[in-house]
């Protein structure tokens, strides 16, 4: 293929990017604003001072991790919509054991919060992959349908044991200090639990290509049948890479509740699962790419909410350029591929 | 039926020119031109992969050509589906036939009526035509039987009534033979002499040569997407086809020597086995068989007598209801597929495409599809890369696979190529019994000498080899012993192959025993 031309399809993601900001663009149009101007500002104010710099990559942890949790188990061809239940169900897990066991040291007690709600998560999503596994139920709805189940939970938690101290509102109290993660930065949001979220992703990369697990979670992946004739039992697969896409969707519970909100109120971050399924396409399913299209969502998040605030810019353009942004990179799928095969074609005729 | 080249012309019902198709990477048909005249058996032969089906789907509407034109009765057309082909009298059989299984002979009949004039006959009717047709060509079928409940012979002979209900007045045949027995093959045979006699016209494609003298009386001959030649019947002999399709001499199966075959050790033991097919009936149903080591034991029969669930059964992929598997002594039923590769059982399965490579994995990770938990190449659960890279180019050497690197997708391999990968694998893995399931399907003539050699190599290290074929020249030619499968039984062993009569072969094939059962 001509040098040119890989160059051109290598950057692919990165043209539909612009691609969908420029879809959303024309959605401003109609509001008589300058789309120019919107972006000018949105890439004015996250990059204004340090606060807004580091917020971005504050709001890409949780999120590289819900990406991780679809992405991981996308590779067994397993699709795991419920990352926002296992999220949640490890929210309650950090922050019971941040609440009731605030008496433990803050060495001991980070990794412990940390450690459940990677367990909790884990657990949840174990039980779809179970569940596909004895019963052949159908995983994308038994996913789905985990997430009701898991927020019933967090409601009846909040509202009855977990609620706080004033018995007010469906909140938690807010944990001790030293329940919370360190910042990065100080005088930021941004905590090491970023470098922990780039961490995990190096771990799915590791486990996905330089592991036999990962080896067999490919090969279930790619060709179900050719699997199971090379003995590899698919079933303890489909538990594995659920109990490890719900490790990952549990952890950005601990990022959120020992990291931001330092507290869990009930329904908080509603969409977090549904913006790692966007991440994880955007990013083909591959940590590294799942951690650049988390960060790029981080950024629309912060340059998005700061013009909200500061004009007359309808709050839901963020949703809007989120979901452009992820419609032209699936559709670049697909264009690359007919480019890929013409280009393939030309070279035959050539021959 | 042969005219002077002036005259044939205007006989002509179908003219492709300059048809040429792409897929990623491949020209399927490059450049094709053909024509099929009026009254004539055009026989398409080539080796698989050589573009047949590819061109005579164009022709049916199922693919678009990238370049070209189709004329029909003279006329250019645009066939944009099989429904717009049969609109023009176009009808196919496919090689997997596309019938409702649960649904009867009429009824099937008449959803093949698509849009057409005879959509809205009713039941009755259509039944009627069904039976007349079928006396007329000798293609009876009862019209309310449940397709499920056909033999596969049958299911095809619905397929062309449902064509010729339609009005199909050209015929294209994909292997119309892969799935019949010597009697049912003459059969068809005697339907398509009458059916073309009437003016009619049969495009057949096929890769068998001694098929193409029977019944053809024109030859097209298709090489890597290009037509390698033309001839009528009577020029043709069978080494001149065979080099327009291989561009070189065929050559016999070689390298067989006298068997090593040591009756006293028995390495597979199969007794009283049932085994239940995927519709739930049962596929095996109380078969014996032994295979010594060194020996080649060849399973003939019509495929879909539970041959695929026998080898699975053995390979420890489909439960085993009853009976017993021996293998080295051991009884097996009950491990699983991990169990039985750890055991030494190598499995070239019929489908390598579905069962045997992961199409997206690269050659290296095929290679050790089976065995990436060895310590061989893992330790602890880490993949030992060096070793693994070591391992494949080594393999790659020895069996001359065709590849640029170890890291190449199987999937862009030739399926030679690809075969190759599969059988380095399980022979790799089969330290006593090798089942190889149609090892040579839709390999061209090259990539199967070379499997046979393999089969037989492996047969002199003593390895037991149970080869289950539908052709029944690769059985007679490979085999130390015949076994016919008829509804998952071994209704016969043929002891001495190199005698065997082929007629009664055959007739056993379709369950007729000399001693009456």
């Amino acid at each position: 293929m001509d040098r040119k031309w890989r160059f051109f399809l290598a950057l692919f993601p990165v043209w539909s990017v612009f691609l969908g900001l420029a879809l959303s663009g024309a959605m401003l149009l109609f509001l008589d604003l300058n789309p120019l101007d919107v972006y000018g500002r949105m890439v004015a104010f996250a990059f204004r001072d340090m606060y807004n710099f580091a917020d971005i990559f504050a709001k890409a942890a949780p999120l590289i991790l819900t990406g991780l949790a679809f992405g991981f188990a996308f590779r067994a061809f397993l699709f795991n919509i419920g990352a926002q239940g296992q999220f949640y169900i490890g929210c309650l897990a950090t922050v019971s054991c941040a609440l009731y066991l605030d008496a433990l040291p803050g060495f001991i007690l980070l990794p412990l919060c940390f450690a459940a709600s990677a367990l909790a998560g884990g657990a949840w999503g174990a039980l779809i992959g179970y569940a596909k596994a004895r019963f052949n139920a159908n995983e994308f709805l038994i996913s789905l349908m985990s997430t009701y189940v898991a927020v019933a939970i967090m409601n009846y938690l909040i509202r009855g044991p977990l609620i706080e101290s004033k018995g007010e509102y469906p909140q938690t109290d807010v944990i001790a200090p030293h329940a919370i993660i360190p910042k990065l930065i100080p005088h930021t949001r941004l905590h090491w639990g970023f470098l922990l979220a780039l961490l995990v992703a190096a771990l799915a990369y590791f486990v996905l290509w330089k592991t036999t697990l990962g080896f067999q979670i490919r090969a279930v992946g790619m060709n179900r049948e050719s699997a199971r004739y090379a003995g590899i039992r698919e079933k303890r697969v489909f538990v594995i890479v659920f109990l490890i896409s719900g490790a990952f969707a549990g952890l950005a519970g601990f990022m959120e509740v020992n990291g931001v909100q330092h507290m869990l109120v009930q329904g908080f971050n509603p969409a977090i699962g549904a913006e790692g399924i966007g991440i994880a396409i955007l990013g083909n399913a591959h940590p590294v790419g799942i951690v650049f299209a988390a960060i790029l969502f981080g950024a629309l998040k912060v340059g998005g909410n700061m013009v909200v605030q500061t004009s007359p810019v309808p709050s839901s353009i963020i949703g809007i350029m989120e979901g452009f942004v992820m419609l032209s990179v699936i559709l670049s799928f697909y264009l690359r591929r007919r480019i890929v095969t013409a280009l393939e074609k030309k070279k035959l005729r050539r021959d | 039926m042969e005219n002077g080249a002036s005259a044939a012309e205007s006989r002509n019902v179908v003219e492709l020119s300059g048809i040429t198709k792409y897929f990623t990477g491949v020209i399927a048909n490059d450049r094709v031109s053909l024509e099929v005249r009026k009254g004539e058996v055009l026989a398409l032969l080539g080796e698989n992969g050589a573009g047949k089906s590819t061109l005579m789907k164009i022709l049916y509407g199922m693919y678009q050509p990238d370049e070209g034109e189709i004329r029909v009765d003279g006329r250019k057309v645009a066939i944009r589906s099989p429904q717009d082909a049969m609109d023009l009298g176009i009808g196919m059989i496919h090689q997997h036939f596309t019938l409702v299984p649960v649904h009867t002979v009429v009824e099937n009949v008449l959803l093949g009526a698509g849009k057409g004039p005879k959509a809205r006959m009713s039941v009755d009717e259509a039944s009627k035509e069904i039976a007349e047709t079928g006396e007329a060509y000798g293609l009876e079928v009862d019209p309310d039987a449940l397709i499920e409940q056909l033999p596969v012979g049958m299911q095809q002979r619905v397929e062309i009534l449902k064509a010729l209900f339609r009005g199909a007045r050209i015929l294209i045949m994909d292997e119309p033979t892969a799935v019949l027995t010597p009697q049912n093959t003459k059969r068809l045979f005697d339907f398509i002499k009458d059916f073309t006699k009437e003016g009619n016209s049969v495009v057949f494609i096929t890769h068998k040569l001694q098929e193409v003298f029977e019944i053809a009386d024109r030859i097209v001959v298709l090489r890597n997407g290009k037509v390698a030649g033309e001839l009528p019947r009577d020029d043709a002999s069978e080494k001149v086809l065979a080099r327009m399709m291989v561009g070189r001499e065929m050559e016999e199966i070689g390298g067989r020597s006298a068997g090593v075959r040591s009756p006293r050790k028995k390495v597979l033991e199969v007794s009283g086995l049932k085994v239940r097919g995927s519709r739930g009936h049962w596929a095996v149903d109380g078969l014996d068989l032994d295979i010594a080591a060194g020996e080649i034991l060849g399973i003939a029969g019509v495929s879909g007598n539970g041959q695929e669930e026998l080898a699975e059964a053995i390979c420890g992929l489909r439960e085993v209801a009853e009976g017993n598997i021996m293998l080295e002594g051991e009884s097996i039923p009950g491990r699983d597929a991990a169990e039985i590769i750890e055991a030494g059982v190598g499995y070239i399965p019929s489908d390598r495409h579905r069962e045997g490579l992961v199409l997206d994995m690269s050659v290296e990770e095929n290679l050790i599809l089976k065995r990436f938990a060895s310590p061989v190449f893992s330790n602890k659960g880490v993949l030992k890369e060096k070793e693994i890279r070591g391992y494949s180019k080594r393999v790659i050497e020895d069996y001359s696979i065709k590849t640029y690197s170890p890291t190449e997708r199987v999937r862009d391999l030739s399926g030679g190529n690809q075969q190759k990968v599969v059988i380095a694998r399980e022979m790799d893995i089969a330290r006593s019994l090798l089942v190889a399931v149609q090892p040579t399907r839709g390999l061209d003539l090259g990539a199967a000498d070379y499997v046979h050699r393999v089969l037989l190599h492996a047969r002199s290290e003593g390895k037991a080899i149970l080869l289950v074929s539908t052709e029944l020249s690769e059985i007679l030619s490979l085999s130390d012993r015949i076994g016919v499968i008829y509804r998952g039984k071994i209704l016969r062993f043929f002891d001495e192959p190199a005698t065997a009569d082929i007629e009664e072969i055959g007739l056993v094939m379709m369950g007729v025993t000399g001693n009456g059962s």
